[in-house]
């Protein structure tokens, strides 16, 4: 643990204490991030720098107010942690702020989760340089004489965080990631210049696949999209990629926060223990993942984190509730938010699948859309291929899917054997039947 | 080098603030003259960037011998003031402070940031930031010269900052507001957001420019329930303004189309769906053209050739009657800025001039790839980023057509009321947005509504595609628009009058 980082977080805390705040919760992180982007087998962008950032949340008098602020300097600090007293004292009493209760910090496994890559130090300018030369390489090789344009990116970088509290919380967070793709434009027919892309993301340099597959994998995406066009409306089975399906899921995911539920803006309020999707849709909830890219020990709040059901065989069984909320709700808290979101993969892969399914859309991307947690209406638009009989026929564009959440979840008949590994949302590929896909 | 740091600077704004409190809290809007830009000097003052340091910073960012350097000095504090459950119970403020340094070589690109405002850092940046070139130092100017520009928003500190007691009874008023317009409102979550913005840019090639850009918003989300159905919706009110914009008047107006947009709601019906008319009205739905045109208008993409309008410039793309602009220079609008983000003066650049198009958005990158002047578009989200094209306020002039015979012209279809976000495949064309708000248009009249539905299209498609155009240009003025773009978020506006498009995909669940 950075002892600088620690020493400041507890003088910030004593300060806040005598300026007045009643309690305070006080965060100190630092990040270390590089970019590096090829173009035309030349560097196109070289970025470095070191951000720091101070957090404070106060609670004075029974009112509450948080402050950041990147100027970590004791004086500074001094009058910046004053200000927001004075601040806080204005603002209208809630009664429902407060610390959590400590008895929800305890419990805290002690498990190493694999969060800081032990080789990130040997990781080298060079390195970082040969990486994006090589997917660069790999794209336009895959890609070749329809490749109008590639850039490749790599972006890494080093974060630690301390964070306090006044009434006993102390947690430190150290962490390593890298992240590395490319973006393509091929050409189409007439004016029409296909883009496509595909990054991966991963917290140790070892568990990336090689440049090659990445930039090669940029490619395949991108000439996939030739000759996009729209085909009629008509209700067909569609098969979400699994690297999409947590764009669609965003949305039902909205509506399981305490805060949606308290704000009567949850299609999911008073649902726990009911049917909201289909037998295949199961939800867990797992902060222990080795080097998961959702993994923690403690949530937001503090609170010793656990993995969760969330959804059992299409039955609701749980909310994210933090402390505020669970208050304001008069309930037992859970945790505020998601961490690794698993659902467990199907025994089948993608191909059998298809070939099974006749004739439908294979979604590898949405454009634009929505979702309304009130109501859980969604609409969204989308990219792929029309598929039958297990064969890709038509790449297709400027195409809709519009349903309510309730109906869509029970719609999910069969999941892949394709967990995506390179996301906290571990999702495989899903296939819904009886899907509205708008179009001519 | 003058000491003066953050420490004293931050003395210096508690002492400000005190100040303001005893300051009136509503004055006239006109007060202020928007021929003043903001004053000069407010950097070295408060933090010694001295034409020296500077000098000696830029000399470092071009030691391997770049094209062109700059740096840009920002400070930003952002208050958000939020109300939930009837209550002004939360606060959040954020204090940014730090001095980006780019080095460009050709279409390359060094950047380095810190947020220590001592010499030693900025010169480290630099270094950081040289690396993209390889060869014999350069120079940068030997004096740098204030650049002159004209304001289009009010820049004076005591004009759009307010206390907080100033603040909270605005807030408060739009809660009580939406509760008395309908019984049916359940929930109100309201909240006043405001953001003073200073920037300095100095460039290697000798110009220093100065500002301050203030942005604010009130915003209204309502929530109404009945017969055990919910619906939502919100609104907001806002832009570059001084606080006094924030009269009696504004706030009822955020309340009352928060409550009515949310309890229409109760009566909406799916749309088909497939290809049919689209009538978008007024205002916010100007989004669509900041999606279907503006993004592959601008010149980073076209440079590398990945735009679908990459080979379109003089050719016909739209009916005479349609001509597209974006413009940094309307008042108090959000994508307003006096100069950009690598010192070019704002301007007004028509993209689109009686239906052939004119010009692509340029930075000082593309403007030399392409050889024409800067059109004032190059931005970014703060410090911490590289300048990159980018719009500022997108708009479609007005047409000759009355309002009612575009919907008339339109026989069967949708009209777009309100809309939510939008995104756009620039290489493709390809563009959706996303209607919280709607009628549907049957036999040539305005229906029931319709809401939460997906439309999508193609730019160059849909830009053929517009057959009528109203005569009733409006502008969205609202303070919460932004744009993304590279990992980047800017402040943008829109407008537009009503307009018939002949064809898009409706998202429809029937």
């Amino acid at each position: 643990m950075n002892k600088e980082m620690q020493d400041l977080t507890v003088w910030a805390i004593k300060t806040a204490k005598s300026a007045g705040a009643n309690d305070c919760k006080v965060s100190i992180g630092s990040q270390r991030n590089v970019e590096i982007s090829y173009r035309q087998h030349k560097p196109e962008t070289i970025k470095e720098a070191t951000t720091k950032q101070l957090f404070i949340q106060v609670f004075v008098n029974g009112r509450y107010s948080s402050q950041s602020t990147s100027d970590l300097r004791k004086d500074a600090l001094k009058d910046f942690i004053g200000n927001a007293i004075i601040t806080t004292k204005l603002l209208a009493e809630d009664p429902f702020r407060s610390l959590p209760d400590p008895k929800y910090y305890k419990g805290r496994k002690e498990i190493d989760l694999g969060a800081v890559d032990p080789q990130y130090a040997k990781f080298t300018p060079e390195d970082r340089h040969n990486l994006v030369k090589a997917i660069e390489n790999a794209a336009l090789k895959k890609g070749g004489d329809k490749v109008i344009s590639v850039t490749a990116n790599e972006n890494d970088g080093y974060s630690e965080s301390i964070t306090m509290t006044s009434n006993g919380f102390e947690g430190y967070i150290e962490g390593t990631f890298y992240v590395a793709g490319a973006q393509m434009t091929v050409q189409d027919e007439g004016d029409r210049r296909p883009n496509g892309y595909h990054y991966v993301v991963t917290l140790n340099k070892k568990d990336m696949p090689s440049p090659e597959e990445i930039g090669a994998e940029c490619a395949r995406r991108t000439m996939n999209l030739l000759g996009a066009n729209k085909i009629k409306t008509e209700t067909l089975p569609i098969i979400i990629q699994n690297q999409g399906v947590g764009r669609i899921f965003g949305g039902f995911l909205q509506a399981m926060r305490g805060r949606s539920i308290q704000q009567k803006q949850s299609f999911l309020a008073n649902k726990k223990g009911e049917k909201v999707g289909s037998e295949h849709f199961t939800l867990i909830d797992n902060p222990f993942v080795k080097a998961g890219l959702g993994s923690r020990l403690f949530d937001a709040d503090g609170f010793a984190t656990k993995k969760r059901v969330m959804i059992d065989k299409g039955v609701l069984k749980d909310y994210y509730v933090d402390w505020y909320y669970s208050r304001k709700l008069e309930r037992e808290p859970t945790t505020g938010g998601p961490t690794n979101l698993i659902v467990p993969p199907g025994k089948r892969s993608l191909k059998e699948i298809m070939k099974d399914l006749g004739r439908g859309i294979f979604i590898t991307g949405f454009i634009g859309g929505n979702s309304n947690p009130t109501t859980g209406d969604t609409s969204i638009g989308i990219i792929g291929q029309l598929f039958e009989g297990g064969k890709p026929v038509q790449a297709i564009s400027e195409m809709n899917i519009s349903d309510n959440h309730l109906k869509l979840w029970n719609k999910l008949i069969e999941v892949a054997n394709d967990p995506y590994p390179y996301s906290s949302l571990r999702f495989p590929s899903m296939v819904f039947e009886d899907i509205v896909v708008s179009g001519l | 080098m003058k000491k003066i740091t953050r420490r004293s600077f931050l003395n210096t704004a508690a002492q400000a603030a005190a100040v303001t409190i005893a300051a009136p809290v509503v004055l006239p809007e006109g007060w202020y003259s928007f021929a003043s830009p903001a004053p000069r000097g407010y950097f070295e003052r408060e933090f010694g960037a001295s034409d020296n340091l500077c000098q000696k910073v830029l000399t470092k960012a071009l030691a391997k011998g770049g094209d062109y350097a700059d740096l840009y000095f920002e400070h930003t504090i952002s208050n958000y003031i939020m109300l939930e459950d009837g209550k002004v119970n939360r606060a959040y403020s954020d204090v940014a402070l730090g001095v980006g340094i780019r080095t460009v070589k050709g279409d390359q690109v060094g950047y380095g940031f810190t947020q220590e405002m001592t010499e030693a850092s900025m010169l480290n940046a630099a270094g950081t930031a040289a690396t993209i070139a390889n060869a014999k130092a350069t120079k940068p100017a030997g004096k740098f010269t204030w650049l002159k520009t004209k304001s289009h928003y009010p820049t004076d500190i005591k004009l759009v900052s307010a206390p907080l007691e100033s603040k909270l009874p605005i807030v408060q008023s739009v809660n009580d507001k939406c509760f008395s317009l309908s019984s049916l409102v359940t929930k109100v979550n309201a909240q006043f957001h405001d953001q003073q913005k200073r920037i300095m840019v100095i460039t290697s090639d000798g110009v220093k420019a100065e500002d301050l850009l203030p942005r604010n918003y009130l915003s209204a989300f309502v929530v109404a329930e009945k017969n055990g159905k919910r619906e939502q919706a919100g609104w907001n009110f806002g832009g570059r303004r001084g606080f006094a914009a924030y009269t009696d008047a504004a706030v009822t107006e955020v309340a009352k189309k928060a409550v009515n947009s949310a309890v229409v709601l109760f009566d909406a019906v799916q749309p088909p769906a497939g290809e049919m008319p689209v009538v978008l009205g007024p205002g916010l739905t100007g989004i669509l053209l900041h999606e279907a045109i503006g993004h592959g208008m601008e010149a980073d993409f076209n440079r590398k050739k990945i735009s679908t309008f990459t080979t379109m410039i003089g050719k016909k793309v739209a009916e005479p009657f349609v001509t597209i602009v974006d413009d940094g220079t309307i008042p108090n609008l959000t994508g307003s800025i006096n100069f950009d983000d690598e010192s070019t003066p704002s301007q007004k650049t028509v993209l689109v001039e009686k239906g052939i198009l004119k010009s692509y958005l340029h930075d000082k990158i593309s403007a030399k790839y392409y050889k024409v002047k800067p059109t004032g578009n190059g931005r970014r989200e703060s410090y911490q980023h590289y300048v990159v094209p980018r719009m500022r306020n997108t708009y479609m002039e007005a047409g000759p057509t009355a309002i009612e015979d575009v919907i008339k012209g339109a026989k069967n279809g949708i009209y777009v009321e309100d809309v939510a976000n939008g995104q756009v495949k620039i290489g493709e064309g390809d563009f959706a947005f996303y209607v919280s708000q709607g009628r549907l248009i049957e036999n040539g009249k305005l229906t029931a509504p319709i809401k939460d539905i997906n439309i999508m299209g193609n730019g160059p498609k849909m830009l053929a595609n517009i057959s009528m155009m109203g005569n009733d240009l409006k502008f969205y003025t609202g303070g919460g628009g932004a744009c993304g773009k590279a990992g980047q978020s800017v402040p943008v506006g829109f407008g537009q009058p009503t307009c018939l498009v002949k064809s898009l995909t409706v998202g429809g669940r029937r």
